[in-house]
């Protein structure tokens, strides 16, 4: 390999990128999904429409709808008095819960006799739902606790929930989903591009000057990922100040771990550019083709929306087969919880990307061939 | 050096590309190949520059190699030049950058030797005044001598050139076949060059004639020619034995014994050839036709009309008029507007500036067209097929895209495919059929509505020479039964000669319009129309 010669094709390759205004797209691309999907996806439920129906209009049950009044979680509407009414507005999109409390509310609980809350849930959509149905749990639970606490005497302590939550302190969605988002970005946008500058050449035809040339197949490969290399790897960077300094993501482990193991993804993401240039013939095709294979196991297999230790058979085996897992592992470490490489699968995983990214590398110039097909 | 091709057979997945191919070649020689599209030329000439595995062997400077890798070590001294303007080059670098860059590819010194040769091509080339400008804002024949200098920047002793000529404007080709005698000179080069312009042949050394996948022939162009000698007559020679007859001769396989033999030309071999393995030219008949209701004269009236593109002026008040019963030829390089023109009349550009008349009205709004369109066909550049659907149902489809009931179409297409010829291939998918037959049934899906006017868009770019003389054939037969105007487009000055009228187009203008007579009256000296072609553009 004669570093002159890549030198030269990777200026070529660095002007060309710069004159048509793909660079525009390079650093336009990675941002673009990160505010959009950072903002886009909530899976926290808050100010859910409430409308409480009370039958029983007595101290209790107005104790009970002082807890739904106070909570962050729901915004009651207004009283109705009729049932079918409160359905209609479910019906109609205006509430998400309704909530009835039965007549002889207050007598039966002093009776100490069984009662049974209405609750009608919007479950549309399944996790807004299920959200809000165990939201409802939670005020009714403490409503009941509050009571049980006053109807008996004072110092009868019925059980209570001290809970702390790790890593997420405060549970926001963005700490969540935007180190998620860094390693969906990383995966597609460099895959793209790779894609894109060598079918360029095959749909242009002037993949004739590296065919009839006596330019060798890894210098024409070094020479087509190395620009992609660097002007992503500027991105890493991009992508981390977006994440701590707009989304307010905390930053708790080593920043060259993040940043190690962010370069060894980038490889991985050119490399598979790289195999999708290998079969296809247009541009249009292999960026396509490219999307299609690396958002669907960026997305699925990341644990941005569900964790992979929740999967089970199938689906398990094929997010340990995609490279997202890893590198996404490390990430939450380095953002949330901060114990870098003293772990041992933090290691492990690290070991498994270089792994990884050496094998597509080697994979893709080995089927690269140099003739006409 | 010297060049060895032994029984060289290439294959495309399961297709043939070229069947066992011999020839040699020595130090300094220009070879041509000669042959129509899909005659298997590009793939020897791609396995001779090693992008491509072949059968057989290919010997060069004493080194054996049949794949790829074998003649990797052999790279650094060929060149290959692709089929397509401009293929190679980067429309976003400066011919400066070019140079540069494929100097470095090829790992060259940029010491002053290198810096006085690179100098010698520029001016060769007349590029030194565009050394900053970016390839992709280059002419067509300017694209062209750039890839030439960048192959030949490594001192390649085999050149590989494929098509380098085709769509290049006549003055940009002889300045290309300068370089290269030039080159062959100095630098004792191989040159391997492919054309469709038998008029090439008088410069090199030695022809391979390609037809379906072979070499038909080879030797030099005298030798070629003292073979079908005795074998070309006038047209209207009578003849029973074998025989193919164009417009302008009778090709026969075995002497005649009459006295009116012409000066055969390259292609006559084809012809022969042809005649030999079997084959034979069926005469055109075709049946009679109503008279059309439109009366006047002038069928297509264009005046002053102008299409930019930004700031581009693709034409330039152009005026054109067309009458009933005329074959116009529109002539010019590639980007001289001629598609952009046709575009217009077609309505598939709108008219910037100027006025049209379409069988004497005045088109102003799409309506005024839409009124039209049946009177109209269009045969375009790159026939505008469907690949997944057969002959017969691409025929049914135009047919009902025109309104036309099932039975008129379904009668029509079965009398065009015998008329023209193409009876046997109607269940057969488009890609799987010779470019000529391809182009015979475009031109009926044209007719099935049985326009008057007839706009064809280089119908013929890339047909064998016999796919060519049928269709001109057919053009001569449509307009003398059938009165059909026909305005048609291409870049082979041969073909002018068949034309009743012939209009030059540089640059988006017009610049000479005359009949055939008439320019041959104001270049008397000129021996073929290419000559008074390339008086124009001096």
């Amino acid at each position: 390999m004669k570093l002159s010669i890549v030198k030269a094709y990777v200026l070529k390759e660095l002007s060309e990128i710069v004159r048509s205004r793909l660079i525009v797209m390079v650093y336009l691309m990675p941002t673009m999904v990160l505010v959009l999907f950072g903002y886009g996806i909530r899976m926290e439920v808050t100010g859910a429409r409430t409308l409480i129906i009370d039958y029983d209009q007595s101290h209790y049950s107005r104790l009970l709808i002082e807890k739904f009044t106070h909570s962050k979680y729901f915004t009651v509407q207004k009283e109705l008095r009729l049932e079918s009414e409160a359905l209609d507005a479910i019906h109609r999109a205006q509430s998400d819960v309704v909530v009835i409390i039965p007549e002889s509310f207050e007598k039966r609980l002093l009776h100490g006799q069984k009662i049974q809350i209405g609750v009608f849930v919007d479950a549309a959509f399944p996790m807004r739902g299920s959200t809000i149905e165990s939201y409802v749990k939670g005020v009714v639970l403490n409503a009941a606790s509050a009571i049980q606490e006053r109807r008996l005497d004072r110092d009868a302590h019925t059980i209570a929930i001290n809970q702390r939550t790790l890593f997420n302190q405060a549970m926001r969605d963005e700490d969540a989903i935007v180190p998620g988002l860094i390693g969906l970005v990383l995966l597609i946008a460099p895959a793209i591009l790779a894609a894109l500058l060598i079918v360029k050449e095959k749909e242009k035809g002037t993949i004739f000057n590296f065919y009839a040339s006596a330019l060798s197949k890894a210098e024409f490969i070094a020479a087509k990922l190395i620009p992609v290399f660097f002007l992503h790897s500027i991105n890493i960077f991009i992508l981390f100040l977006w994440a701590t300094y707009w989304f307010d993501v905390p930053f708790r482990g080593s920043f060259w771990l993040y940043w190690v193991a962010s370069e060894l993804y980038l490889v991985i993401s050119l490399s598979i550019g790289m195999l999708i240039s290998i079969v296809t013939r247009t541009q249009i095709v292999a960026v396509v083709l490219t999307v299609i294979v690396t958002i669907i196991p960026g997305f699925l297999y990341s644990g941005i929306l569900m964790p992979i230790s929740s999967m089970v058979g199938f689906s398990r085996y094929e997010a340990h087969i995609f490279p997202v897992m890893y590198y996404n592992h490390i990430l939450y470490d380095v953002f949330l919880v901060g114990e870098g490489l003293a772990s041992e699968k933090t290691q492990f995983y690290l070991f498994i990307l270089a792994f990884y990214g050496l094998f597509l590398m080697g994979l893709g110039s080995l089927i690269l061939k140099k003739e006409l097909r | 050096m010297r060049l060895e091709v032994r029984d060289v057979s290439v294959f495309h997945k399961n297709r043939l590309g070229i069947a066992h191919a011999n020839f040699e070649a020595n130090e300094g020689e220009i070879i041509g190949f000669i042959g129509a599209d899909g005659a298997g030329k590009s793939s020897l000439i791609h396995a001779i520059a090693g992008v491509i595995a072949c059968q057989g062997e290919i010997v060069f400077d004493h080194h054996t190699y049949r794949s790829c890798k074998e003649a990797e070590p052999l790279k650094a001294r060929i060149g290959l030049m692709p089929q397509g303007i401009g293929l190679v080059l980067y429309d976003l670098l400066t011919v400066d950058e070019h140079l540069r860059f494929f100097a470095d590819i090829h790992d060259l010194r940029r010491d002053d030797a290198f810096e006085a040769y690179k100098m010698r091509l520029l001016q060769m080339a007349g590029l030194e005044k565009f050394k900053d400008r970016q390839a992709g804002k280059l002419s067509g024949g300017m694209m062209q001598k750039l890839s030439l200098i960048c192959t030949l920047l490594h001192r390649p002793k085999l050149l590989v050139l494929d098509e380098p000529t085709t769509g290049v404007d006549p003055l940009s080709r002889i300045e290309l076949w300068e370089i290269l005698e030039e080159i062959r000179r100095s630098e004792g080069t191989i040159c391997l060059i492919s054309t469709a312009y038998m008029q090439e042949a008088a410069k090199m050394d030695k022809i391979l004639l390609f037809d379906e996948q072979k070499i038909i022939a080879q030797g030099t162009s005298a030798e070629l020619l003292k073979t079908v000698e005795s074998l070309c007559y006038d047209p209207d020679t009578p003849c029973v034995e074998p025989c193919i007859r164009t417009l302008q001769t009778l090709y026969t396989l075995s002497p005649l014994e009459a006295t009116s033999t012409q000066t055969p030309t390259l292609e006559a071999l084809f012809f022969v050839n042809a005649l030999r393995n079997g084959k034979t030219m069926p005469p055109i008949v075709l049946s009679d036709k109503k008279k059309s209701d439109f009366e006047g004269d002038v069928l297509m009236d264009a005046k002053g009309l102008t299409k930019r593109f930004g700031t581009f002026v693709a034409n330039d008040n152009v005026d054109i008029c067309l009458k009933k019963g005329e074959i116009l030829g529109l002539l010019g390089a590639n980007g001289a507007g001629k598609t952009t023109f046709i575009k217009m009349l077609l309505g598939l550009y709108p008219i910037d500036r100027g006025e049209l008349r379409l069988l004497g009205k005045t088109i102003e709004t799409p309506q005024d067209r839409q009124a039209l369109k049946a009177s109209i066909g269009y045969v375009s550049q790159h026939f505008a097929l469907y690949n997944d659907m057969s002959v017969q149902e691409n025929l049914l489809y135009f047919a009902s895209m025109r309104g036309l009931s099932s039975e008129t179409a379904n009668e029509r297409i079965k009398r065009y495919a015998q008329e023209l010829g193409f009876e046997n291939y109607l269940n057969a998918l488009p890609p799987e059929l010779p470019l000529g037959i391809n182009q015979r049934f475009s031109l009926a899906s044209a007719l099935l509505h049985e326009p008057v006017i007839l706009f064809l868009d280089e119908p013929t770019s890339g047909v064998d020479a016999i796919a060519r003389a049928q269709f001109w054939e057919l053009l001569k037969c449509l307009k003398e039964k059938w009165k059909i105007a026909i305005l048609i487009t291409t870049h082979y000055m041969s073909e002018a000669e068949f034309c009743d009228r012939v209009v030059l187009m540089r640059q988006g203008t017009k610049i000479a319009d005359d009949t055939i007579e008439g320019f041959y009256a104001k270049h008397p000296k000129a021996r073929n129309f290419e000559e008074i072609f390339l008086e124009y553009f001096r």
